[in-house]
């Protein structure tokens, strides 16, 4: 842990959007029921984030004032390239799970994040990928009965061909 | 008779008593292994059980509650790292005590005192809970209100550091909890006239976001920390050293009971504290305190346990969430349909037994499965980051999904994910944005109800404030938060703190 009054880089830029997020929340509350009544739909939401206001604004000026991280990258220390990779992954698998599909999408999700992350051979990888795949499929699908997005994978089918192989 | 029937739910039922082992058993596990949490746990589970039955759903996470608190223990002691922070303090003299080779004495000895802290509290919230709920029925809205913000900005002073950042994060979860239609006028409220924002924003997303993705995304910054193996030996503690530190386990788990029943204190400042009592009262330690002191080690781990029976105390009768794991729990018993407050003991008294039978039933099973499987548990922690977070990941987003089989709910999830990453970075505190949400509607609703009965005028609501003692004592106790935080305060601190430091 570093030094909590060191200004990381980047952290100036995230206090002054969390004040300018919070005049925008404000000026909202404002329009719910502006100051008509201290019981309003209103005056709730206005006091959150009044009180947001008000410590963004604090947040701001002691980040402003506290002295420079020296030698200390956004890129490196703060959002280094695999968290950044990562993020763009889940969003692409978040985009792609509904239309494509829970079996597919998690597949390939996995295998490229236990490659970027774990770093062995390709083959132990897509192992490992398919093994965890089988067991998250089979604890909620099947076990907890959690509906999954189905998409192009005809799923219901081939199981009702796995049970018929049983009975 | 009836309470005693309730008591034995779980225990009598093959399926529920299953379930709680199993959640027992994932807790300890999911506790120990270091960047899971039992928050993010807990919020995932919530999402895949709220089509259950309510009972099964709470054994099962009744189970990883228990066992998660007690698993953050046995990473502490053999590699120091805690796996949970309440089990920061038992890092202190739990590892100097692995490093001289008795990492199985060591756990063996804080499995025993964690069970004999996990009984105390148990006992105490079955005594006191029946008496505080009654008491909590005279209670004013007003009450409630400052309940929920005292809560709120204890949570947000602890959890390190600035205030400024507490209040802020509390302040955005009380925003995000009335995000929809305003229940008692049906307005909209940062609606944006879209109708899918009608219903609020998702607090399990919410939680799942900033417990789950935040933290996983998180821990892609320590990759490469490598386990260390250590050699276990003998397990089960000697009888002699359990006769010999039963008192100071029993003063230890009390002192955990009372802070984990304070609303804003959980486990982790109760061990804290528990391990700063052991120091004070113990004049000639065998050996000193960090250089692996069986007495630092029983202090925290008593304490730990011990605050979950007490944590449960204004869950179940004032609806109020002491930390963040028990706000999560308490989105779980809205999501079940159940109440928190007071009048949860007179409706619904089977579900308040029931839950104490189960945390008792929880509370066996760690002191099984701490006392075997050793062998595969060194196996399991040594699982791999670069597989596990994949997996955290997957399941968090599946999870969110699953609440409602909508995409929606998704987008939340990650959007608060990535806010909880950086606010992570940035040292905000996470836990009292979860507060924040859970409280929203209750802190909401009864502040207008409580200036409604003023007839909408501030002078009589501050003015009856006085009247009674319990508003005085709530009201005083957020006043001395804030004022702690001034400069006044500080500036008269501060001098003597900085000397200390060269």
């Amino acid at each position: 842990m570093s030094s909590p009054s060191l200004r990381k880089p980047g952290e100036l830029i995230f206090a002054l959007l969390l004040v300018i997020f919070s005049v925008f929340v404000f000026w909202q509350a404002y329009k719910i029921a502006g100051f008509s009544s201290m019981s309003s739909a209103g005056a709730f939401p206005m006091a959150a984030s009044f009180a947001m206001l008000l410590s963004s604004c604090f947040i701001f000026v002691k980040t402003l004032k506290a002295p420079k991280a020296e030698g200390m990258r956004f890129f490196y220390h703060c959002l280094p390239p695999v968290v950044a990779i990562i993020m763009a992954i889940i969003l692409i698998y978040a985009v792609l799970l509904d239309s494509v599909g829970f079996t597919l999408t998690s597949f390939a999700f996995l295998f490229i994040c236990i490659q970027i992350l774990h770093r062995r051979s390709p083959f132990y990888t897509f192992a490992l990928s398919l093994i965890t795949l089988i067991v998250v499929y089979i604890v909620f699908r099947l076990i907890f009965q959690v509906v999954l997005p189905e998409g192009i994978v005809p799923e219901d089918r081939i199981i009702a061909v796995i049970k018929s192989l049983w009975s | 008779m009836d309470a005693l029937s309730y008591f034995a739910t779980s225990w009598v039922s093959p399926e529920l008593f299953g379930l709680t082992a199993l959640g027992t058993f994932l807790g300890i596990y999911i506790g120990a292994i270091p960047g899971l949490s039992v928050t993010m746990a807990v919020s995932i589970l919530i999402s895949f059980t709220f089509s259950w039955d309510v009972n099964n759903a709470l054994c099962l996470m009744v189970g990883v509650y228990m066992g998660g608190v007690y698993g953050g223990s046995r990473t502490a002691i053999l590699l120091n790292i805690p796996g949970a922070p309440s089990a920061i303090a038992t890092a202190l003299d739990g590892y100097p005590l692995a490093q001289k080779g008795l990492a199985g004495e060591a756990i063996g000895l804080s499995t025993v005192m964690s069970v004999i802290g996990g009984f105390v509290g148990i006992i105490v919230l079955a005594l006191a809970a029946p008496t505080v709920s009654k008491f909590a029925i005279t209670f004013q809205p007003r009450d409630y209100m400052m309940l929920g913000i005292l809560g709120i900005t204890l949570v947000g002073s602890l959890s390190g550091g600035s205030l400024a950042k507490g209040i802020f994060a509390g302040a955005l979860g009380l925003l995000v909890g009335t995000v929809g239609l305003d229940p008692m006028t049906a307005q909209e409220r940062f609606t944006f006239g879209d109708v899918d924002l009608w219903n609020g924003i998702n607090p399990v997303a919410v939680m799942i976001g900033m417990f789950g993705v935040g933290e996983a995304l998180h821990q892609l910054h320590y990759m490469d920390k490598m386990v260390v193996k250590q050699k276990i030996n003998r397990i089960l503690p000697k009888l002699s050293d359990l006769k010999k530190y039963l008192p100071l386990s029993l003063q230890s788990s009390l002192l955990g009971v009372i802070i984990g029943a304070l609303p804003g204190t959980g486990g982790d400042i109760a061990a804290l504290m528990a391990y700063d009592h052991a120091k004070r009262i113990t004049k000639n330690p065998k050996v000193p305190f960090g250089e692996g002191a069986k007495e630092g080690l029983i202090a925290p781990e008593s304490a730990n346990n011990a605050a979950v029976g007490g944590a449960y105390i204004p869950m179940l009768t004032l609806g109020i969430p002491g930390d963040a794991v028990t706000a999560v729990f308490i989105g779980a018993l809205f999501i079940h349909g159940l109440n928190p407050g007071p009048l949860l003991l007179t409706e619904q008294p089977h579900m308040f037994w029931f839950t104490v039978g189960n945390l008792t039933l929880s509370n066996i099973f760690v002191l099984i499965f701490g006392l075997t499987g050793i062998k595969i548990f060194s196996k399991i922690v040594e699982c791999p980051k670069g597989i596990l977070i994949p997996i955290i990941f997957l399941l968090s987003i599946v999870g969110s999904y699953a609440i409602n089989n909508s995409i929606v709910d998704i987008w939340w999830m990650l959007a608060f994910g990535i806010l909880g990453y950086f606010m992570r970075l940035y040292r905000f505190p996470v836990g009292p944005v979860i507060l924040g949400v859970i409280l929203s509607s209750l802190t909401d609703q009864n502040w207008r109800r409580a200036i409604l009965s003023e007839r909408g005028d501030l002078g009589p609501f501050f003015a009856h404030i006085f009247t009674s003692p319990l508003s005085t004592v709530l009201f005083l106790a957020i006043v001395l938060i804030f004022f702690t935080q001034t400069p006044i305060w500080t500036k008269m601190l501060k001098p003597r703190l900085f000397r200390k430091k060269p």
